[in-house]
């Protein structure tokens, strides 16, 4: 065991002991006042709006038992529901979905056109073309910015900051 | 209540460093045991029971926070270096054998409170609610290695709050009756 080993065990040891020597902090005398409130609070409330667990048997029962017969029920009704509703939208959305067809198609094969048009431009074309517009974009924006840096001089205060 | 309220109280108050977050923790874990009533009254394990309960409680609370404790605790490593480790052990040392118990308890109670949740809440755990490494690293989802280096930090830290002059705590340790009437004259 090399010294740190030892040194970590001695402090672990002494730690341990300073803590578990420490007396359990007092709970505020409010904690208990709290709690019975609370109790007392809960006590008030009418059956129904307690937890189920906390119901009369002759109610819990029926209610548990209804569930029973309600949950497979829903299941059944909301599946039924599904299928109809399913079929009615096919039914109604059949047309407006074929125009979308169709202009999707449309799309893609205006973009298939383009793809080989720039395909069959040269690569010097595109770079220069791209070279050419960020230059003129540049050179404009020169323009513009001095353009009005002269028609719109600042006011004093501004110059001054 | 009475008798197990300290108690309860304890184990929220150590791992939130917050009385009033603790307090509520608290009166949740006593409204769960009166649901349980029943089944507590006769039992011989309602401590255990409580104190299982008010700490699943309080760290199911803490790890509603935990992205920021969690953060710091990733950038770690373990680069305590060994004279650190030795002064923190000369520190605990003097704290047990130099304080009374009042006031160890109080600067106890200061320095756990000013410690890092990444560091006090494994400390806690392992040194109070005595669980093992592996089942901290678990419970709050990081891995061995960093519980360990997280436990091990925290000691150090927790040593350099006890230490005199830190949090503003003079330093009363007992000296021996020549030297305090040394420093009296």
């Amino acid at each position: 065991m090399s010294s740190r080993d030892h040194t970590e065990e001695k402090l672990e040891r002494l730690v341990s002991q300073v803590l578990r020597d420490q007396p359990l902090r007092q709970a505020p005398a409010s904690l208990e006042v709290r709690v019975l409130t609370e109790l007392a609070a809960r006590a008030r409330l009418p059956w129904w709006r307690r937890g189920v667990a906390s119901w009369p048997a002759f109610v819990r029962v029926p209610v548990i038992a209804g569930c029973a017969v309600c949950v497979p029920l829903v299941w059944v009704m909301s599946l039924w529901l599904a299928t109809r509703l399913v079929t009615v939208t096919r039914s109604r959305i059949a047309g407006p979905l074929a125009t979308l067809r169709g202009t999707g198609h449309t799309l893609a094969s205006l973009g298939a056109a383009t793809t080989h048009i720039i395909q069959s431009i040269p690569r010097e074309w595109l770079l220069g073309g791209i070279i050419a517009s960020a230059t003129v974009y540049a050179v404009l924006f020169a323009l513009i910015a001095f353009g009005y840096s002269l028609l719109c001089p600042r006011p004093e205060y501004s110059k001054a900051h | 209540m009475r008798a197990y309220q300290d108690m309860v109280f304890s184990t929220a108050v150590r791992l939130t460093a917050n009385p009033a977050q603790a307090e509520d923790l608290s009166q949740d874990v006593f409204l769960r045991a009166y649901q349980n009533f029943d089944t507590l009254r006769t039992s011989p394990k309602v401590g255990g029971w409580l104190k299982t309960v008010c700490t699943n409680l309080t760290l199911n609370h803490l790890t509603r926070h935990r992205k920021r404790w969690r953060l710091f605790s990733e950038v770690f490593s373990d680069d305590t270096r060994e004279e650190e480790l030795d002064s923190a052990t000369a520190v605990f040392d003097s704290v047990l054998s130099e304080l009374e118990a009042d006031e160890r308890r109080v600067r106890v109670e200061q320095a756990l409170e000013h410690l890092p949740a990444h560091q006090r809440i494994p400390l806690v755990l392992y040194h109070y609610e005595e669980m093992p490494y592996q089942d901290i690293a678990d419970r709050l989802g990081i891995s061995l290695a960093k519980v360990k280096t997280d436990i091990l930090r925290g000691r150090v830290a927790m040593a350099s709050l006890l230490a005199p002059g830190a949090l503003g705590a003079p330093d009363s340790r007992r000296r021996p009756p020549s030297t305090q009437s040394g420093a009296q004259s």
